[in-house]
């Protein structure tokens, strides 16, 4: 699941230069903006099941953090 | 028409729609003040009395709730609605919605959804409106609400672009296919406007989106009055010289 998920950031946020892991500050990212943010919530939903409201996210900082809240919602 | 005062609405029925708030409630308001009948439609019963209470000369304007994603409501309801107060001279489509959604994560059911409000139920009230015996034989004026984003992009706008695109060239070739029957299609693109929709916009939440689309107004920020003016004009016999016309209100975002 933890490969799913580093896989779907790393395309919603289309990342291609570069590993992404888990406790990255996903916000520090030059790929986010607010644009990035409402693509993420819906990769999630998609792929995970899981509806992640925007709120959710000025409360997180690491990309474990997020993990959490997909694991916990699912 | 009032020689005296070409802007003027007296004697005129208006049909808006989204008239239970913000744009749509304005040009309501707007319309009764120029001396204008407004039929409003809207989702909320409740909230179209507010805006008939906020209305001049509130006993003579009528209202449906009507849910315009609903093409049998549309068809039935409404002709039957304006048949009571035929004939009707004018129609401001300002009911919408706007959606902000990265082109990536794109769904067809979003942009149904978006297209019935923004479009098709604009499509289905002008065929209900110029039939015998709801038209006004004088003439008419149809006024879609579209939006600046009709002329240039936005990032998450694709869809949003998408529908007010679509009633802009929807406009120039009505104009033309009705121009014999004296009813003018115009549309009015807006940029952004101080309503509920536009508070509630992803750049809203942002300190910096905000600061920057202050700094691309040169004339600040728009008022619900900047575009029921408008409308009002595009109502009026003051325009009867007027139609397939995109009139650009937005404080200058475009002059650049």
């Amino acid at each position: 699941m933890e490969e799913k998920f580093i896989n779907l950031i790393k395309e919603a946020l289309e990342i291609e230069d570069r590993e992404v892991s888990l406790t990255d500050k996903f916000k520090e990212f030059d790929e986010w903006d607010s644009l990035a943010l409402l693509t993420l919530i819906a990769e999630l939903d998609d792929n995970f099941g899981v509806t992640i409201q925007s709120e959710v996210f000025e409360n997180i900082t690491t990309l474990q953090e997020l993990f959490d809240h997909v694991k916990n919602d699912q | 028409m009032n020689p005296n005062n070409p802007f003027s609405l007296t004697g005129k029925t208006i049909l808006i729609t989204g008239a239970s708030s913000g744009i749509g409630q304005g040009i309501a308001i707007a319309c009764a003040g120029q001396g204008a009948k407004v039929l409003l439609l809207g989702r909320d019963a409740d909230r179209l009395k507010e805006t008939v209470k906020l209305c001049e000369n509130g006993q003579d304007h009528g209202f449906l709730s009507l849910d315009l994603r609903d093409e049998l409501q549309i068809n039935a309801e409404l002709e039957t609605f304006l048949k009571q107060h035929a004939p009707i001279h004018g129609f401001v489509h300002a009911a919408g919605v706007s959606p902000t959604i990265p082109f990536k994560v794109l769904k067809e059911y979003q942009v149904q959804e978006a297209f019935q409000l923004n479009v098709f139920s604009a499509i289905s009230m002008i065929q209900v409106l110029t039939k015998v015996g709801i038209k006004s034989s004088e003439g008419m004026s149809m006024v879609m609400i579209a939006s600046v984003m009709s002329e240039v992009g936005e990032k998450g706008k694709s869809l949003y672009a998408m529908t007010k695109s679509a009633l802009v060239g929807m406009v120039k070739s009505l104009a033309l296919e009705y121009a014999d029957k004296k009813i003018r299609f115009n549309a009015i693109s807006p940029s952004v406007v101080n309503t509920p929709l536009s508070r509630n916009s992803e750049y809203r939440k942002n300190e910096a989106a905000m600061k920057q689309v202050l700094e691309q107004h040169p004339l600040g920020i728009g008022e619900v009055e900047d575009v029921s003016n408008a409308a009002v004009f595009l109502l009026s016999p003051a325009s009867r010289w007027i139609t397939g016309e995109n009139m650009i209100v937005d404080g200058g975002y475009l002059a650049k």
